[in-house]
């Protein structure tokens, strides 16, 4: 049998879900990008030119570098994002992007092709997703609180 | 410019609010519990209130679930949820309500109760969980065990065929029909959000493990390596490919589908699209064994209920006859009346039998085999730091949070400045505050989370606001005996970055965040 780390070698970027971001052109106002996230329930933004991926604007970047500072909200996006961030190709190995954010100290992870085609965003929270329905029966099959969960296995008390 | 000044309350509820304090007694690893997480965390999304939500339930394991659902609800008579739930729903159109059942209890003692219920448009939303066994009763065949399905009561295997529950209900007329499966709860979460928003009979099968009975039956499609070559995910409109890398389709051959590679001449424009007004596409998907579809078979949007129709109905007879008088209608018929007798012998007398009794060997066996028994009821259960364990199942579920190693807690006051919190968190090098009052128990925590949503841009003058106005209240809290397989399971299903530690009275003695190095879910599991 396979370990954990065996398995997410040969699990590739793309198997997980990448589908969790949103994204602006560049340029756009702080302002704006802010707003946009927020309606996306603080999905991480890739910054965009035309197609090709110049940044990425995150939680991270909004308490480094907007907040308590108004004169950066109605200046545009490229100026607070990070830019060129690190990017992964859909078939780089689950393992290898998962050493690479703890490395980094990473949540985020652009996935771009060979022909620089954004395929979406690997996130720290897909990784999670990908843990809990690997082992479901540890994992998802729990009460909200630790205290509910029967000590016998039966179910009883 | 906008300063808010009034700070922004959270009216939504949340999980936690619709989990009931009962101790869930399903074994433990039971897929029930995903389906109670997931449902959880999905009414709060749907800004039903609490009160107008009934769980009504017929007999069976998963008929445990009103109990653990802070709502309404009713335990009611084996089969007969759906009965109960269409009276419900002609007396208080308004409510939301949820009928659990499994496959013994809405297809064999209930299975009538659930044809007319669906067929007559009844605006309930009917959840069966399906895990192919009678679960309860410890591991007799159900109506949906395979044909040759060696049970308790099938040694020689079942010589009966099963019920194709999907077909069922397309048969029954229901206006929403959908599967999905316990262990993919984004799917799942997704499927009871839209049938919650169906008006009609919305009808749901789940596939659901039964550990201790019947732990194989879902083997391919519960298991996240596979399961993605295993489902076909069903979507209005879009062609049907499937498949990992995404690189196979279903394609019509007359009436039978048929599994075609891409690429090689063969186009999504040569698949089939998938249309949930079809009904006729519906039976074709129903039988089809591999890939399983999952998702919506078929919905159904322009019928009226048959509380809309029942109650037209009584409105145009009012119209021409007036309210009619129950009592003059009863009185009208001939009555009579029955004397009771005295009864000749003590009622005692007619009970015999014993009462309670030892488990049968070959099933303590089995218990036993599955977990460890508990040695301090207070604790969480067996998590310890040892992380030396091997088996990655163990570690996950023996190994506390707090072996991982973790943050001293960063803490603040309510009455903290945003601009001295954010000061903190940036100095720090960490996304999250804990907020606590005056005795040092936790009372909030203040996240990038909530400086994105709240914060940035909406507040100017930083320094005059304060944490508390703006932190997120009451957050979910643990002891630093978690083990590892409840805090992944916080962070799945909640998206939880951060999980505060606290000892019994909510004093704060750790802060388990992620990603810190070495702090990544895959290392806490990979050795």
């Amino acid at each position: 049998m396979k370990s954990l780390k065996e398995e997410l070698e040969s699990e590739q970027v793309r198997h997980l879900d990448l589908s969790r971001y949103c994204a602006v052109q560049s340029g756009t106002p702080v302002r704006e990008a802010l707003a946009t996230m927020r309606a996306e329930e603080g999905r991480p933004m890739l910054v965009i030119r035309g197609e090709e991926l110049i940044g990425i604007f995150t939680e991270r970047d909004v308490l480094q570098r907007v907040v308590g500072r108004p004169d950066a909200l109605d200046g545009p996006v490229d100026a607070v994002m990070t830019a060129r961030p690190i990017t992964v190709l859909p078939d780089t190995s689950a393992a290898d992007a998962l050493w690479l954010m703890d490395d980094h100290h990473f949540r985020n992870l652009p996935v771009v092709d060979r022909q620089g085609r954004i395929l979406g965003d690997m996130t720290y929270a897909a990784f999670v997703h990908y843990l809990a329905a690997r082992y479901p029966v540890e994992v998802q099959n729990r009460p909200l609180r630790p205290q509910q969960y029967p000590s016998k296995p039966e179910g009883g008390d | 410019m906008t300063t808010a000044t009034i700070p922004i309350q959270k009216a939504t509820l949340s999980r936690a609010d619709f989990a009931s304090d009962q101790t869930v007694r399903w074994c433990p690893g039971c897929g029930d519990y995903a389906i109670l997480a997931t449902m959880q965390k999905i009414l709060p999304e749907l800004g039903v209130p609490r009160e107008n939500i009934v769980f009504i339930s017929g007999i069976g394991c998963s008929s445990r679930f009103p109990y653990y659902m802070n709502t309404y609800g009713i335990h009611s008579i084996h089969g007969r949820a759906p009965t109960l739930a269409t009276g419900l729903a002609i007396t208080n159109p308004e409510l939301s309500i949820w009928v659990i059942t499994g496959d013994g209890d809405g297809l064999s003692i209930g299975g009538n109760h659930l044809l007319h219920a669906l067929r007559r448009n009844v605006n309930l939303n009917i959840i069966l969980f399906n895990n192919r066994i009678y679960g309860l009763t410890k591991g007799q065949y159900s109506p949906t065990s395979r044909l040759g399905a060696k049970t308790k009561s099938s040694p020689m295997g079942t010589i009966e065929h099963p019920i194709n529950p999907i077909g069922i209900a397309l048969a029954a007329e229901a206006s929403f029909v959908a599967r999905s499966l316990d262990s993919h709860t984004q799917h799942m979460g997704e499927v009871l959000k839209r049938a919650a928003a169906h008006r009609g009979s919305s009808f749901v099968e789940v596939y659901q493990n039964c550990v201790i009975f019947n732990p194989t039956e879902w083997d391919g499609l519960d298991d996240r390596r596979t399961r993605d070559d295993n489902i076909l995910y069903l979507e209005h409109g879009q062609p049907m490919v499937f498949g990992k890398n995404r690189d196979r389709g279903i394609r019509l051959n007359g009436f039978t589908p048929e599994i075609v590679v891409l690429g090689d001449g063969v186009s999504e424009a040569d698949l089939v699209v998938h249309d949930a007004d079809s009904t006729e596409l519906g039976y074709i998907l129903s039988s089809m064994e591999y890939p399983t579809p999952m998702g919506v078979f078929r919905q159904v949007e322009d019928r009226p209920t048959y509380t809309d129709g029942l109650m037209e109905q009584i409105a145009t007879a009012q119209a021409k006859r007036g309210r009619g008088n129950l009592d003059e209608l009863y009185r009208a018929a001939d009555l009579w009346t029955v004397v009771p007798q005295d009864p000749t012998e003590p009622i005692e007398a007619h009970i015999s039998g014993r009462v309670g009794g030892e488990m049968d060997d070959e099933y303590t066996d089995m218990l036993t085999g599955q977990g460890k028994e508990a040695d301090d009821s207070t604790s969480y259960g067996r998590a310890g730091t040892n992380l030396d364990i091997h088996g990655l199942k163990d570690r996950l579920t023996e190994v506390n949070v707090e072996a991982l190693g973790t943050h001293a807690p960063v803490e603040v006051d309510t009455q903290t400045s945003l601009a001295k919190a954010i000061r903190q968190m940036n100095s720090h090098q960490i996304g999250c505050v804990l907020v606590t009052d005056e005795t040092d128990r936790l009372v909030g925590i203040f996240t990038e989370r909530d400086v994105l949503m709240r914060v940035a841009g909406l507040v100017d003058d930083l320094a005059a606001a304060n944490v508390g106005a703006y932190m997120t209240a009451d957050p979910v809290a643990v002891r630093a005996d978690l083990p590892i397989a409840h805090a992944l399971h916080l962070m799945a299903l909640h998206g939880f970055r951060h999980l505060p530690l606290v000892d019994d009275d909510r004093r704060p003695v750790g802060h388990h965040l992620v990603p810190r190095r070495g702090a990544l879910p895959a290392q806490w599991v990979v050795v």
